[in-house]
């Protein structure tokens, strides 16, 4: 479960995130939706521990990221944008050493990450070093990353971008499974048709705060609009760094 | 926590050794350096070493046998050759006239006292000639029943006291230094790939994002690139004591040897250079955006080091240096080839001085991977 109160962020003059709060639940797929530099990444930063909050706090399972973030950490999994692979290390290897950091012996590592390798149809490529992967094989070696250890929270930023139709199902059926298993799945995003399909719960974001929340049909019936599209325009008032 | 802090030092050994630059730069140096070294000081040794013999032109030989014999057993001699000709000793017309009346004869050098291969030579042909005339002098005295010492008012004697190893000292001095410098360029490459370039490839922020202490992180990379330091310290060591051999030292007069005992001193003084040398780029590479920039800002801050230890070399202002991290270990270094005993109480202090500045480095990299702008190069 992951929960934000009131946080608040200058990064430089400009105020990210303005007094945002909402919470994402367990065996929820949660979507962060809102146009480009709405505060998305700022606010996962946050979660991460990465950027300190000017005010307000994040809780991960009930654990205050401020006040003990190896701990609040140690809940999370995160498929970062970009994905940070080394592209001298194959994905076992990769996989397995992010799964041994997130507190993993060695021998259980390497076991989670033979199963993950499994899960997500990685074995062709899963003794290959990472340079030169397509974009969908560095996708699922970072979504491989981001579950290997079994989190109960997943955040995701922008998993879809630059997929093709086969590596979006596939990344769709996995974050399902983690749903279904009663994870709390959460994910950022500015595409519509990604929100739709897949999430239960929508917080729409735009300038650093939450303007709406509700699932998809909801916000539809709040507007008054037939789509998520135009419910969307309608609550941030402008189509503005939105894709469809 | 040990276990996190074993995977990470494992990870970046792995990664680093696949990584052909980074390899490379510590090979290049390590193999290529005590070679070079060997090069210069034979031509160095060609240089300084008179030949055994010395050939000149000496014009009009036959107006003074006497002199010619004398400087013949001494072993200069007259020759056509054209390298001789480069020293000409030429004989005044009226030598036998003068040395008959017991006046001064002339004889005249002719030779470029510019040129340093030829100076040495040139410093010998006079010694010699001031050796004949004294003699030649002291004769005509006895001859005038006078003591020959009344005009040698003080009677000059030389003691040399270097032994074979303290001349050579200036040398290894230089070799000593390209020992030291090692630790600094082997990790180098391996240093800004893991720094700065772990931001370039977007890594740093999920590696933050995983529940290690920065400590950790920090801690993990110091080892990784001390180790590779260290492992190019030894390898440079390996390859001097092999190249060093091909070097004719006993034209000098002197040997130059890389005994076990020497190497093993080198390590123990090169693990804190290391510590420190491996903090330091760390530190400036964290601070870089990029690779190159990195790069840039690495080049400019190893001439410290760079500067230290020649100036040890060179004993430039030895009293203050002797104390400071690099010059230090280098001077300690030195008086052990040389035979001397090692400063110890200097050698402790700059030892603990690298160690305290590799411990301040290391602190204010944790310190600085809390900050945002140095994670997101803000």
């Amino acid at each position: 479960m992951i929960r934000v109160s009131n946080l608040t962020k200058h990064i430089g003059e400009v105020q990210a995130l303005a007094d945002l709060s909402f919470d994402a639940a367990n065996g929820q797929i949660t979507g962060l939706l809102g146009p480009n530099g709405a505060g998305k990444t700022t606010c996962l930063r946050t979660l991460f521990g990465l950027l300190t909050p000017d005010s307000g706090t994040a809780e991960i399972d009930g654990i205050d990221v401020a006040k003990d973030p190896l701990g609040a950490k140690q809940q999370l999994g995160l498929f970062p944008d970009p994905f940070g692979l080394y592209e001298r290390l194959t994905p076992r290897e990769y996989i397995s050493y992010f799964a041994e950091l997130s507190g993993m012996g060695r021998a259980e590592a390497r076991d989670a990450t033979a199963r993950v390798i499994t899960r997500l149809h990685l074995q062709d490529i899963a003794d290959r070093r990472c340079k030169g992967f397509s974009q969908g094989q560095r996708m699922k070696t970072a979504l491989a990353q981001a579950i290997v250890h079994q989190p109960s929270n997943i955040i995701l930023d922008e998993p879809t971008r630059g997929l093709d139709v086969m590596s979006t199902r596939l990344l769709r059926d996995i974050l399902k499974d983690l749903r279904d298993q009663g994870h709390c799945v959460l994910f950022s995003s500015h595409v519509m048709q990604e929100v739709a399909a897949l999430c239960d719960k929508v917080i729409v974001m735009a300038g650093g705060k939450v303007v709406a929340v509700g699932s998809p049909a909801a916000l539809c019936r709040q507007t008054g609009k037939d789509s998520l599209e135009e419910a969307f325009i309608q609550l941030i008032g402008t189509d503005e760094g939105i894709a469809a | 926590m040990l276990s996190k802090l074993l995977t990470l030092v494992r990870k970046e050994l792995l990664d680093a050794a696949r990584d052909k630059r980074s390899v490379m730069a510590g090979l290049y140096y390590a193999i290529g350096t005590p070679l070079v070294m060997c090069a210069l000081f034979m031509v160095l040794i060609a240089q300084l070493a008179s030949p055994e013999d010395l050939d000149i032109k000496i014009s009009n030989a036959d107006r003074a046998p006497d002199l010619v014999r004398y400087l013949g057993n001494q072993g200069i001699n007259h020759s056509d050759s054209e390298d001789a000709a480069k020293i000409r000793l030429v004989i005044s017309q009226d030598y036998p006239q003068q040395m008959a009346k017991a006046k001064s004869a002339q004889v005249t050098i002719i030779a470029d006292n510019s040129d340093e291969k030829l100076q040495t030579s040139i410093r010998r042909l006079q010694a010699q000639l001031q050796a004949y005339s004294s003699e030649m002098g002291s004769l005509r005295l006895v001859a005038r029943g006078i003591d020959p010492r009344v005009v040698r008012s003080l009677q000059i004697n030389l003691e040399d006291q270097a032994t074979p190893d303290s001349k050579g000292g200036m040398i290894l001095g230089i070799a000593i230094f390209t020992m030291i410098y090692s630790v600094f360029i082997s990790g180098m490459n391996l240093a800004i790939d893991t720094s700065a370039g772990e931001r370039e490839r977007n890594s740093l922020a999920l590696l933050l994002s995983h529940p290690l202490s920065t400590r950790q992180l920090v801690l993990s990379k110091i080892i990784a690139v001390t180790l590779f330091a260290m492992l190019g310290l030894v390898l440079i060591l390996l390859v001097s004591k092999l190249a060093y051999t091909l070097v004719p030292w006993q034209e000098l007069g002197f040997s130059i040897s890389i005994s076990p005992q020497f190497m093993a001193l080198m390590l123990a003084i090169g693990l804190p250079v290391a510590l420190m040398a491996a903090s330091m780029q760390l530190f400036v590479s964290f601070m870089a955006k990029t690779f190159k920039e990195a790069q840039s800002y690495l080049t400019m801050v190893l001439f410290v080091p760079l500067a230290l230890s020649m100036a040890a070399s060179y004993n430039i202002a030895p009293d203050a240096l002797q104390w400071l991290p690099v010059s230090g270990q280098q001077q300690a270094l030195m008086a052990f080839i040389k035979g001397r005993e090692i400063p110890m109480l200097q050698l402790l202090v700059s030892s603990l001085a690298t160690l305290a500045l590799a411990l301040a480095l290391a602190l204010g990299m944790e310190r600085s991977l809390k900050s945002e702008k140095v994670i997101f190069g803000l």
